[in-house]
């Protein structure tokens, strides 16, 4: 049986709220942004399907772009993370605290 | 392909500029970094100028690349405020380079490379080009606002920035994703054409709004707004000015070609949602601001109550609210960068940025306070200054549209009510130069002589705009009206 197009957008918003979910609940730095990855991708899954449906490739090359700008996206959040842990050896929310009224 | 290169040439030029920079790094000797900052700063200059040769101005109204790349009055307008946005913050960034402690060149190319980003944004008529130019300005950002390694602040500012800047990202992606399944295509020209009867599809209006989700993340309007103050306050001042006026200049054109331009019907219908988020910026923005001590950190709650004053320009959907944007975007740009080079300045010995270090500013530099005070003036919107008729247009292009609509009035008196309480805060930078309780510091304070031409030419600007607003308001009704024509051409057929 060959899936359909609400199928594949039932998938990618399950993965969009997942991601979001993550992003509010988790309190790590490394975790969040790994949802925040999962969120991303779930516009990819929503894209490539959309473009299947559409019989228009322009959304699949719309996805390499998307990949591309996430993996620039992740080298420089990982360094500044890595940065971040060297200076305060955590990589916690709460401790990212420094600027108050 | 050869001919549809000339369409990028400024961005080319500009790219590889940094690239120059970077390479030059390598070759120089650690003393003459400096002056590749002003080489950069002078190069930036040739590149505005060579945005007016008659060859290039030209092209204007024509697209390359399949239709993904749109040269019209509006985008050429931009370029140019890009640029001269550009030029201003390198020349800061020299002055700032001893406070980065280090990698200098770098800092220098990141903002070369972030102003290529926005240049190319200035000209999408495309959701592809729009989200890769949007992300070349957010993630070049992110290394912008935490370079200062050695300070936590910058650090945390960064990762803050990283985070919800991200998030940003993740809705605009997924609203495009969206919006290209019902529409059927990336372009905005097809989308111009398709959007009339998708206004009951819930996809499409739900792509729409995360797409405006993310775009309001840039301009920093209310809900988007809460990464704004740390950021501003946390990252170095030259990053700050740059965020502050070109990365909100960049979600404005974005939102005045998508909004005003592509989608028209889809923005009558929301008007409501406009105004209320028009309304709430405003108000959050100035209500915030009036306990703050920090100067920058005041000055990015009042970046949010802008937002929201621009936001009526988007609100009215007229050539008038338009052009009113340009005209206070570029009031704005020169505002805002003399103010952030003044508090750096008086602030460049030690740590924070309290409104406290400005006392006896009078005294020490009658000139720079008394530049401060034009500031803290046009921001407030008092005539006869480059913000006051800036504020002015905005609410007359409101006012304009506003029989029969309750929520135009309501925005109005909203407006109104900001500007007021903004007065108060304003003032209180003028206070703590002027009437200070206690001067902790008489000596005057030293300005490099670039740093200085800046400053006066902002002051000049600031001055110009609010005295003689003939001309700017042409250049600004110019590059308003090509777009108003361009969707009314696109329109027509259909009728």
């Amino acid at each position: 049986m060959e899936p359909t197009l609400g199928q594949y957008l039932m998938v990618s918003g399950a993965l969009f709220a997942i991601g979001l979910l993550g992003v509010i609940v988790r309190r790590n730095l490394l975790i969040i942004y790994m949802s925040l990855e999962l969120m991303l991708n779930a516009a990819n899954v929503a894209l490539v399907a959309m473009s299947r449906f559409n019989g228009n490739l322009d959304g699949q090359v719309m996805v390499f772009f998307i990949i591309t700008v996430a993996a620039a996206e992740v080298a420089v959040g990982l360094a500044l993370i890595v940065a971040l842990y060297r200076k305060r050896q955590t990589a916690e929310v709460a401790d990212l605290a420094t600027m108050k009224l | 392909m050869g001919d549809q290169l000339h369409f990028v040439q400024l961005e080319m030029m500009v790219a590889a500029l940094g690239l120059c920079v970077l390479l030059g790094d390598l070759f120089l000797p650690m003393t003459a970094r400096r002056a590749l900052g002003w080489i950069a700063a002078g190069a930036l200059g040739l590149v505005f100028l060579l945005s007016f040769r008659e060859s290039y101005t030209g092209l204007a109204n024509g697209e390359a690349f399949g239709g993904i790349f749109r040269l019209d009055e509006l985008a050429l307008f931009f370029k140019r405020f890009f640029l001269l946005a550009g030029i201003f913050v390198l020349v800061f960034a020299v002055d700032f380079a001893e406070r980065l402690r280090g990698g200098v060149s770098e800092y220098l190319a990141f903002i070369l490379f972030a102003l290529s980003g926005m240049m190319f944004a200035a000209s999408a008529n495309d959701f592809s080009l729009l989200f890769v130019s949007i992300e070349l300005i957010t993630v070049t950002f992110y290394i912008l606002v935490s370079f200062q390694r050695h300070r936590m602040q910058s650090l945390e500012a960064g990762v803050k920035y990283l985070i919800l800047g991200a998030v940003s990202s993740a809705f605009l992606v997924y609203g495009i994703a969206l919006v290209f399944g019902e529409a059927g295509s990336l372009k905005f020209d097809d989308l111009r054409d398709a959007h009339a009867e998708l206004l009951e599809s819930n996809v499409f209006l739900f792509g729409m709004l995360f797409v405006f989700a993310g775009l309001a993340f840039k301009i920093s309007a209310f809900p988007f707004q809460v990464w704004a103050p740390d950021v501003y306050q946390g990252a170095p001042t030259p990053t700050t000015t740059f965020l502050a006026v070109g990365s909100k200049a960049a979600g404005f054109v974005l939102l005045i070609r998508l909004f005003g331009s592509v989608v028209p019907e889809l923005t009558a219908q929301w008007t409501g949602l406009l105004i209320a988020v028009a309304a709430l910026t405003i108000l959050y923005g100035n209500l915030c601001a009036l306990p703050q001590r920090n100067l920058k950190r005041l000055l990015a709650y009042s970046g949010i109550a802008n937002a929201g004053y621009l936001l009526m320009g988007i609100v009215a959907q007229s050539g008038e609210g338009t052009a009113a944007i340009l005209y206070y975007l570029a009031g704005y740009l020169f505002t805002l960068v003399a103010a952030f080079m003044i508090i750096h300045l008086v602030t460049r010995e030690g740590e924070g940025e309290d409104i406290a270090r400005i006392a006896g500013l009078s005294q020490r530099s009658p000139c720079l306070a008394f530049a401060l005070v034009l500031c803290a003036v046009s921001l407030a919107g008092i005539p006869p200054l480059a913000g006051f008729f800036g504020k002015f247009l905005l609410v007359k292009s409101v006012a304009a549209e506003a029989f029969g609509n309750a929520g135009y009035f309501a925005l109005l008196a909203v407006a109104v009510f900001g500007v007021v309480v903004s007065i108060y805060y304003y003032f209180g930078i003028i206070r703590a130069m002027y009437w200070p309780g206690e001067t902790p510091d008489e000596s005057p304070v030293a300005v490099a002589w670039p740093t200085r031409v800046a400053l006066g030419l902002c002051v000049a600007a600031i001055l110009y705009l609010g005295l003689l607003p003939d001309k700017p308001m042409n250049w600004a009704n110019t590059a308003a009206n090509i777009e108003k024509r361009s969707s009314a051409e696109a329109a027509d057929p259909r009728r």
